[in-house]
């Protein structure tokens, strides 16, 4: 008597209104599945996509058969599917199928022969999948991983070397840069001397160091007296005097430790 | 992709210490150096582990859908994880007997009941004194 039992998805779809539709979505559910574990977006994206769809139950019920991989299962479904949607009228489905492999741009390689498989099943040549594949995500359609050789590991976990050492160097630029904006904060507000120097170099009080340097360098070429000789004595007098003043300003400034 | 455990001539749920032996006795120098890699380490072994799975079982379905040869399976992946076709039937075959099997079953129930609805009847009040007696008798 046990042959004769119904399996949970095959009396979904004897209950189904549309066998092809639930055949077709249980494959998408496996899809996402052999990805590794369904996420929450993942159950979004198949809810979203069982709405187009005719089968009339529950796809949640869908999902559970397909995340215990049941092979018999997922057989059963590959045969209504190849019998209903046979080359160009599969393309609908395996760009569905596509959109659910792709995961911030890149493809898994279980992911790769997945929609391969699906691809013969259906009676899609190679070139048609690469295109439909770069219709649906602007990338090729290629898998370099091949977790069966010492290389991609070695470079795999290179990346996450990198990955490792460039958080790390955030992290003590964060921390660096709080500790920076603490100090600047803490420090007492400018005097009027200060301000009166800056003021002076033509600049507020958010100036840098280099600024100031810039400042200063760019006023002392402005005002130095020699530019003045030719227009006599008093000119050269009062220059003088402003470019003592400029030069002031810098000193005093640059014994300021604020600035950094 | 390829299938190390097929090639080291080991099955797929080989403790650490049958894969080392395995290992160790290997001949061919790259697959060692490579297998070393691979499966000495727990961490690479179980991510191998989940792919080859998956590739285990598309060969599988490979085989009984007749698509062995499809045109998207080749190279490594191809040679490694293709199976002898099974005897294995279709499985929509299996659900269309299982069906009818089911329709001739409910017919006969049918049948019985049009011409001869006392046995039937009996039989149902049969079940139920059985059922009752039992409920009694067990606590």
């Amino acid at each position: 008597m046990a042959s004769t039992r119904f399996s949970p998805f095959e009396l979904l779809l004897l209950k189904s209104r549309n066998q092809t539709d639930t055949a077709a979505l249980l494959l998408l559910a496996w899809v996402a599945v052999s990805k590794g574990s369904l996420s929450p977006a993942d159950r979004q994206r198949l809810g979203d996509m069982a709405g187009s769809l005719r089968h009339g139950h529950d796809h949640r019920l869908v999902l559970d058969v397909a995340e215990e991989q049941d092979l018999q299962a997922i057989q059963l479904a590959a045969e209504v599917l190849q019998r209903d949607r046979w080359g160009e009228r599969a393309l609908p489905f395996l760009s569905q199928a596509i959109e659910l492999t792709v995961q911030d741009g890149n493809l898994a390689a279980a992911s790769y022969h997945v929609l391969g498989f699906l691809a013969d099943l259906l009676g899609v040549a190679p070139q048609r999948l690469k295109q439909l594949f770069l219709e649906v995500t602007g990338t090729q359609f290629a898998c370099s991983e091949d977790p069966s050789r010492a290389s991609y590991w070695q470079a795999r976990e290179r990346t996450w070397r990198q990955r490792e050492q460039e958080r790390q160097r955030e992290q003590r630029d964060t921390h660096q840069q709080e500790r920076a904006s603490r100090q600047k904060r803490q420090a007492p507000p400018f005097g009027d001397k200060t301000l009166r120097a800056l003021t002076i170099l033509e600049l507020d009080a958010s100036a840098t160091r280099s600024e100031i340097k810039r400042a200063y360098r760019r006023l002392a070429q402005a005002h130095h007296p020699d530019r003045f000789f030719s227009r006599g004595e008093g000119d050269v007098a009062t220059a003088s005097v402003r470019f003592q003043k400029i030069k002031k300003a810098y000193e005093y400034l640059m014994k300021d430790a604020r600035f950094v | 992709m390829r299938d190390l455990y097929k090639r080291l001539n080991i099955g797929p749920f080989a403790s650490d210490e049958e894969v080392a032996t395995a290992v160790e006795a290997c001949q061919h120098t790259a697959l060692k150096s490579e297998a070393l890699a691979v499966l000495n380490v727990k961490a690479r072994r179980e991510e191998y582990d989940r792919l080859h799975g998956l590739l285990c079982d598309i060969g599988r379905l490979r085989a009984r859908l007749g698509l062995t040869h499809g045109a998207n399976w080749q190279g490594d992946v191809a040679n490694d994880f293709s199976l002898k076709p099974d005897v294995e039937r279709s499985r929509h075959d299996h659900l269309m007997e299982k069906l009818s099997q089911a329709a001739a079953l409910y017919d006969t129930y049918q049948r019985w009941r049009r011409h001869c609805p006392w046995i039937v009847a009996g039989g149902f009040a049969t079940i139920t004194l059985l059922t009752l007696g039992i409920g009694f008798l067990s606590p």
